[in-house]
């Protein structure tokens, strides 16, 4: 016991210094002290300190102890705001080849990613931390991936490999066909696999029933052996040869390109509709009629910006919406239209607000879009939202980035200040406590 | 006027007893003939009474909205009142300061006297001339789509269905598809197809003319055959099975039958005469596209009774070489209107055009007619022509071309004469929807904008034209109307006229 405990104190100084240069994350605290914190659940909060141990905001607030051990990032005095990073629900400039029209829906986006030896640092300069990505092609080209930007070269793991099924949709009769089709084909899928069920079920309990019979003959014979009669022996043998049908039910095998179809009509999948005009909404409704399906809206630019004309059914849906950070003329007029404001207006509470363009300039633009159309009358707290935690949960992960509070992962950008100031620059990203983005380590180690 | 609605005039008690079920008296009560809506002018008080009984909710909610105001407009409401216009029938020539009421995109009245269903939409058309919607019967780019497919493939919200309907359009061909342009809906676009069969009957191309005249000689041999089998079989002398359709070119059968429409293009007098020869020949409905030079066969037209289709403007210079009369002529369209021709009007261009022959497109469509009535047609023929007789040429007067009872609530309200080159369409009906509102939509509102009256404005009009019709209705013996306070719903939704 005495040796131990005096070992144990000799050990101590020693464990410290050899742990001191690795820094074991664990148990680690960070404080970060900061001017202005736009936690997106609510209005934006001065003064704040966050408390940041295991990758968790511990506590957040204006009156925060800090522990005597904790490394302590202040950065009141600069201007600096923290926000949950921005999310990218298309970025479809991350993805190679062109597929034409049609039913690929087998095909993931994982499969067409072609990336530049620098995209990561190219999203993260931006304050992108989750990157969502779809399949080439219209018509049904296939499913979505989520990939995380985590700073470290290569290719990536993706975060999620299959998630929502695309649809483009269009106002032809082609457009239309291609996705009727694709449901007959689905419900064919199904009745198939109900047909085989059924069989399935009734040769199993007929085996069964037929099992028992033997089983009763088998005693029989049994007791007939007792009393010494041989000839109901043979009889039992030649029934034994028929095959029992497997004891659970093996559904048929149903074509990669239904299968998905299959789980998107069984409600059990989630769709992603690309619309390109206020009439493709129209179109898609009268291709819907009285099937519910979960889905949800992709509003693209297309020929003309026109989907103020359906602003108000898109909010009767409920459902969550995307659109481009662009403040577009109506067509040939000077009538200029604030899309993303008009839908906030119309009662559209899930809105996405994505990128001007999809390419990385459009990336680039982003903020500066934003800032446009808040400043024609978009809310800015749904702006900040639609960009952030709002697209993180289109993607799933409203789990990963979440709005700013005790409790909440501690995955944040610290801008140079207000994110919507397109002379804003991102200083620092923060995934789960750990830095991934260091504007003036990057600096510095480039002057190098 | 139609019979129906002579009839619903001679006998106005008769639908209202047959309408008298329980479902039809939960419709919004009526409120007043509209000339007398000044009459009862301080509403106010009247609301101050009790509340209504609570029957049920959709009763409830009625008598909220009359609590507000009884002008108020509801929406949805499935009738639209076209109020204080001109009204330019086509069917029954004018109605000053007349009323339209739709329902659910019928016509289901027209007249100085109209009484309004609560909470009908309106549109003050006061002061504005009121015309049925025009008709373009060949139209590229203004709805996509052909045939049928047009139903799947219409933008409703297209920039062309927009100036369409700008231009005072309400129904085009496209593709041998009759669509509506149905702005902001896919409800009620495809009306249906032509029922147009092409034939090549050009002097240039004498081997098909052949193909034609050999073909019509082999369906005629089989209907005489077959007409020779029926009469045997009426008279019980039947011989063997009836004779089938074998080898007959498709459409020729239904062409003879008077199930189809031959469509023909032809310009020259030549052509034109030899078309003439084969309808002789072969009587069938008819539509020649084109008809330069009809006005100089315009009598023999008019005789085997073919459609046309011109394009006043479409000029070709006289060949001096012929001894006879060739060329375009201003005084085609009343030549042919003069010898009782039916035909309608297309710019040369049919689509909508921003360059090029910009003014020659179908957003100037009454701009073309306007040069037929240059040329010395009467105006109320180049209105019938771009309205009913092009819903004939379609083969859709049933439903289209004129303000009727009964007919789709298919309506152009102008801000002055149709034909005069400083006239705007100001609202485009479809289907009993307002389409189109030039003070809404992008593109005309601020060309001489819409003088919106203020309230003051509007209860003094109101006032003089009730004092006005008073006068009118105390000369005119017996023709005042005494109306009750609440008029059953069944009136109202009776069709009547004037």
């Amino acid at each position: 016991m005495i040796l131990s405990s005096l070992l144990l104190f000799a050990a101590q100084p020693l464990q410290a210094e050899a742990s001191e240069p690795t820094r074991e994350p664990t148990g680690r605290v960070t404080v970060y002290r900061l001017g202005q914190v736009e936690t997106l659940e609510g209005d934006a909060q001065k003064n704040v300190s966050l408390l940041v141990r295991d990758g968790v905001i511990e506590r957040m607030g204006q009156a925060v102890i800090i522990p005597d051990h904790a490394e302590v990032i202040d950065l009141r005095r600069s201007g600096q705001v923290a926000t949950p990073p921005l999310v990218l629900t298309h970025a479809n400039w991350l993805i190679e080849g062109r597929r034409s029209g049609g039913r690929n829906s087998q095909f993931l986006a994982l499969d067409s990613l072609w990336l530049e030896a620098d995209w990561e640092q190219d999203l993260l300069e931006e304050g992108v931390l989750l990157v969502g990505v779809d399949p080439p092609g219209s018509g049904l080209p296939g499913r979505t991936s989520v990939l995380e930007v985590d700073g470290q070269t290569g290719q990536p793991e993706p975060l999620v490999a299959d998630l929502h099924l695309k649809v483009t949709m269009a106002s032809s009769s082609s457009a239309k066909k291609l996705i009727r089709d694709a449901w007959k084909a689905a419900e064919d899928a199904i009745e198939k696999e109900e047909k085989a069920e059924k069989d399935w079920k009734k040769a199993r309990e007929e085996w069964e029933a037929k099992q028992k019979e033997k089983e009763e003959a088998a005693k029989k014979e049994e007791k007939a052996k007792k009393d010494g009669d041989t000839a109901a022996q043979d009889g039992g043998k030649k029934e034994q040869e028929e095959e029992a049908p497997p004891e659970t039910f093996e559904p048929p095998k149903i074509k990669p390109d239904v299968s998905p179809l299959v789980d998107w009509v069984r409600q059990e999948r989630v769709g992603q509709l690309w619309l390109r005009s206020a009439s493709d909404w129209l179109h898609w409704q009268d291709l819907l009629g009285e099937r519910e399906l979960s889905y949800e809206i992709v509003l693209r630019h297309g020929r003309s910006q026109n989907f103020g004309e359906v602003a108000s059914a898109l909010a009767a849906t409920e459902l969550r919406v995307e659109v481009p950070a662009v403040i577009s003329f109506l067509p040939f007029t000077r009538v200029r239209a604030n899309l993303p404001a008009e839908l906030a207006a119309a009662g559209v509470e899930k809105l996405i607000l994505a990128p001007p363009n999809d390419s990385l300039s459009g990336v680039r633009s982003w903020r500066l879009g934003a800032a446009r159309v808040v400043a024609e009358g978009l809310d800015r707290q749904v702006a900040l939202r639609g960009m952030s935690v709002e697209a993180a949960a289109s993607l799933g992960q409203e789990e990963m980035i979440a709005p700013l509070k005790s409790g909440s992962p501690a995955t944040f950008v610290i801008w140079s200040g207000d994110p919507l100031d397109p002379m804003s620059e991102v200083d620092l990203v923060v995934s789960a406590g750990k830095v991934v983005y260091d504007r003036a380590k990057k600096e510095k180690e480039e002057a190098r | 006027m139609n019979l129906l609605s002579l009839l619903m005039l001679m006998f106005p008690a008769a639908p209202a007893a047959a309408l008298d079920s329980p479902l039809l008296w939960q419709e919004p009560p009526v409120e007043e003939v509209v000339e007398e809506e000044v009459a009862e002018e301080p509403v106010e008080e009247i609301t101050e009474q009790e509340p209504a009984q609570e029957e049920s909710a959709e009763v409830e909610e009625v008598e909220e909205v009359e609590e507000e105001d009884p002008n108020a407009e509801d929406p949805n409401s499935p009738y639209l009142a076209i109020i204080g216009g001109d009204i330019h029938t086509v069917s029954d020539g004018l109605i000053r300061k007349g009323t339209i009421l739709c329902k659910e995109g019928r016509i289901l009245k027209v007249g100085r006297r109209v009484k309004l269903p609560k909470g009908a939409r309106r549109v003050d058309a006061s002061g504005m001339q009121v015309y049925p919607g025009l008709i373009a019967v060949r139209t590229n780019g203004i709805v996509s789509g052909r045939g049928t497919n047009i139903a799947d493939d219409f933008d409703p919200f297209g920039l062309n269905v927009d100036l369409g309907l700008a231009g005072g359009l309400t129904t085009v061909e496209s593709g041998n598809g009759i669509a509506k342009l149905t702005r902001g809906t896919l409800e009620g676009t495809v009306l249906g197809t032509t029922g147009w069969i092409n034939l090549n009957y050009s002097s240039t191309s004498p081997g098909s003319r052949r193909s034609v005249r050999a073909e019509f000689s082999k369906v005629r041999d089989f209907l005489r055959e077959r007409r020779a089998w029926e009469t045997a079989k009426a008279m019980g002398e039947e011989e063997g099975d009836e004779p089938e359709a074998k080898g007959l070119k498709s459409g020729y059968l239904e062409l003879l039958e008077g199930k189809a429409i031959a469509r023909f293009n032809a310009n020259g007098l030549k052509d034109l005469l030899s078309i003439c020869d084969l309808l002789d020949e072969y009587p069938m409905q008819s539509v020649i596209f084109g008809g330069q030079e009809a006005w100089a066969c315009a009598g023999r037209i008019g005789r085997v009774g073919a459609r046309l289709v011109i394009t006043p403007r479409a000029k070709s210079w006289a060949d001096d070489s012929l001894n006879r009369p060739s060329g375009w002529s201003i005084e085609n369209a009343k030549i042919l209107w003069e010898h009782g021709v039916t035909f309608s009007i297309l710019p040369q261009q049919t689509f909508i055009s921003t360059g090029g022959l910009a003014g020659r497109d179908l957003l100037n469509l009454p701009m073309e007619a306007a040069f037929a009535i240059r040329g010395g047609l009467p105006q109320q023929a180049a209105l019938q022509a771009l309205t009913l007789d092009a819903a004939k040429i379609l083969g859709m007067d049933d439903r289209l071309g004129t303000i009727e009872v009964g007919k789709d609530a298919d309506i152009i309200i102008c801000d002055g004469d149709l034909f005069h080159y400083r006239t705007f369409v100001e609202w485009s009906v479809v289907n009993g929807r307002v389409a189109y509102d030039k003070a809404k939509a992008p593109y005309f509102a601020h060309i001489r904008p819409r003088e919106v009256p203020s309230m003051d404005e509007l209860v003094e009009e109101i006032q003089r034209a009730a004092d006005a019709l008073e006068e009118e209705a105390g000369n005119a013996e017996g023709d005042v109307e005494t109306v009750e306070e609440e008029v059953s719903a069944e009136e109202i939704d009776a069709p009547g006229g004037i």
